[in-house]
């Protein structure tokens, strides 16, 4: 409602009428909320929508070192008929999707199981403590644990499911399992937290209702708080699958692409034809794709989870 | 009947508990673990069986002060991060009073750019912004992370705050605007101590996702005048030595203790803080 004030001509007049309040010009009171956002929309133009221009600017040129030539589209027909891009794409849509389900799947039945727990609190901070760690320190954790200190093999010996130690980080597809572990180690208590919120947010009368007709625990949670849980999930997924996108420091410190670039994900991919062979054209091009990539994901997913103020 | 219900109920706590305690134990014992590598020399830990009862030793505390400029890491992850946080809640907060409280042309796209902004991956800008510090010369410098971090959690302050904002009834700031109070006035003296919750939670995310970061940092950075924390790790290798683990755990377990505490002190608001203010918890 207050927002309505500058629209509002009944309030606008009794602002007006107010003798201790100064006169300003309509055009000003009209301009006030744009000044306030202005700095913040400034900022954020420079560090973001200035390189993304730049970014399109340089990836129609090859460049070495200093010196730029400009061969139009090139580097994108180059980017197309690319297999370590199309890898790259691929590995980040496979072990990002992987991580994701994975991570919704146990935090959501975390979540069914603690919400109403009478020590959630301290469940929540037991599960909380993998996330407050850097990831860098995580994925190096994980990097010991997996391959340099052998000891995930080591106890799946003892257990007796192997026989032989693993090689974790030699093997495609237990080098992608490897970083999916370490993703959902860490980020299962992202969605985890904000589901158990939303959960224990929901009216408790209606569960209580239910219960005293009959229902049972599983019945109740299936049909009537999952449904209502559904926008939050959608946040929290969206959010966190942005995030999964862009895996960058894990592969940087665990396998570095290995092997054979089966664990580059795109954001890996722009950092290495940039910072390893000096092919900024090339990977420019490689970022605007990507670019294009979030904007429409988030075009699609985010614009509709997401309010500015109220109507 | 009765008693049938009764087990049931019995079963479905036990499930209930073998649950939550499995993956609490999943959480727990990779960080025990961690720690103790922390605490152990550095023979043993890289070896073909590993060693589940180490020497325990302070060699890593010892040797991330004298082998490495920890002192320079920590003062510039300070820095960075804090500075970022000032920069972050000065320019969110007028942001998030103009998107929570008028209505105005494009309002609703102005909000959803600045919350596009946090769905860009790093690597996307990651070249761009490496040339611009370069031309300014701000390469290997904390002045170019304190930027980046502001830049990157902007969005996310501005969204937070806002949904803070939007919980203050209207109605008391009208009463000000009667009395006279100017706009801004009616910000600084009323908004910002009502939404004081909003506005440290805002804070305390936007610190660890700066701790956190890593790409720009490993770009920008090149020396110990600007390693963070974060990057530093990654350096952490003693040539043929290889990977010092035990140092890495070290500093892991030094930059975790103040996230916890502050993710402690703000554990109520957490779930609203990472969603950007979409859920109250």
């Amino acid at each position: 409602m207050a927002e309505a004030i500058a629209a509002n001509p009944g309030r606008a007049a009794q602002v007006a009428r107010s003798p201790l309040k100064r006169r300003r010009s309509p055009l000003q009171r009209k301009a006030f909320p744009y000044l306030l956002v202005a700095p913040a929309v400034i900022y954020l133009l420079g560090i973001t929508f200035y390189p993304g221009l730049y970014a399109i600017y340089q990836s129609l040129f090859r460049v070495k070192f200093n010196s730029w030539t400009f061969i139009g589209l090139d580097n994108y027909s180059k980017l197309l008929g690319d297999n370590e891009f199309w890898a790259s794409l691929w590995n980040t849509f496979l072990m990002g999707s992987g991580a994701l389900l994975i991570e919704f799947v146990i935090a959501l039945t975390l979540a069914a199981f603690a919400y109403r727990d009478p020590f959630i609190r301290s469940w929540r901070i037991l599960f909380l403590l993998p996330m407050l760690f850097m990831p860098s320190a995580v994925s190096f954790l994980w990097k010991l644990a997996f391959n340099d200190g052998r000891v995930v093999s080591d106890i799946l010996m003892r257990i007796g499911f192997i026989e032989r130690p693993l090689d974790f980080l030699g093997d495609v597809w237990l080098a992608r399992l490897s970083l999916i572990i370490t993703d959902v180690w860490q980020w299962t208590p992202f969605l985890f937290v904000i589901f158990v919120a939303a959960l224990q947010g929901q009216d408790a009368e209606i569960e209580e209702a239910a219960r005293l007709d009959g229902a049972r625990w599983s019945q109740i949670f299936w049909n009537i708080s999952l449904p209502m849980l559904k926008p939050i999930i959608a946040v929290a997924l969206v959010l966190r699958g942005i995030d999964i996108v862009t895996m960058f420091t894990s592969i940087f410190i665990i396998t570095g692409g290995t092997p054979g670039g089966a664990t580059e994900t795109m954001s890996y991919f722009i950092y290495r034809t940039g910072f390893k062979r000096f092919d900024f054209g090339y990977a420019s091009a490689a970022s605007v794709l990507l670019l294009a990539l979030t904007v429409i994901i988030a075009q699609t997913f985010v614009k509709r989870f997401f309010r500015s103020g109220r109507d | 009947m009765a008693r049938r219900r009764k087990s049931g109920k019995a079963g479905s706590l036990a499930l209930r508990y073998l649950v939550l305690g499995s993956w609490a134990l999943f959480c727990v014992v990779p960080i025990i673990w961690f720690l103790t590598i922390g605490l152990r020399p550095r023979t043993e830990i890289v070896l073909p069986q590993p060693l589940y009862l180490p020497t325990f030793t302070l060699d890593a505390w010892n040797m991330i002060w004298s082998s490495w400029p920890m002192g320079s890491y920590l003062r510039n992850s300070l820095i960075a991060i804090f500075g970022s946080v000032v920069i972050d809640l000065l320019l969110a907060i007028p942001a998030a009073y103009s998107l929570a409280r008028y209505k105005y042309r494009f309002r609703e796209d102005i909000g959803f750019y600045i919350l596009s902004t946090r769905m860009m991956a790093p690597a996307v800008v990651a070249i761009p912004i490496f040339f611009l510090f370069k031309t300014f010369g701000l390469l290997d410098s904390v002045w170019a992370l304190m930027l980046i971090y502001a830049a990157m959690n902007l969005s996310l302050v501005t969204w937070i705050v806002r949904s803070y904002m939007l919980d203050i009834p209207p109605e008391i700031e009208d009463a000000a605007r009667t009395d006279g109070a100017s706009d801004l006035r009616i910000l600084v003296a009323i908004i910002v101590p009502m939404c004081l919750p909003g506005i440290i939670t805002a804070g305390v995310i936007a610190v660890i996702f700066a701790i956190n970061e890593f790409l720009f940092t490993l770009l920008i950075a090149s020396t110990q005048n600007a390693y963070t924390l974060s990057v530093a790790l990654a350096n952490f290798t003693g040539g043929s030595d290889g990977i010092i683990y035990n140092a890495i755990a070290m500093v892991a377990f030094i930059a975790f203790v103040p996230v916890l505490l502050l993710v402690v002190a703000i554990q109520k608001h957490l779930s609203r803080g990472l969603t950007m203010g979409a859920v109250k918890g």
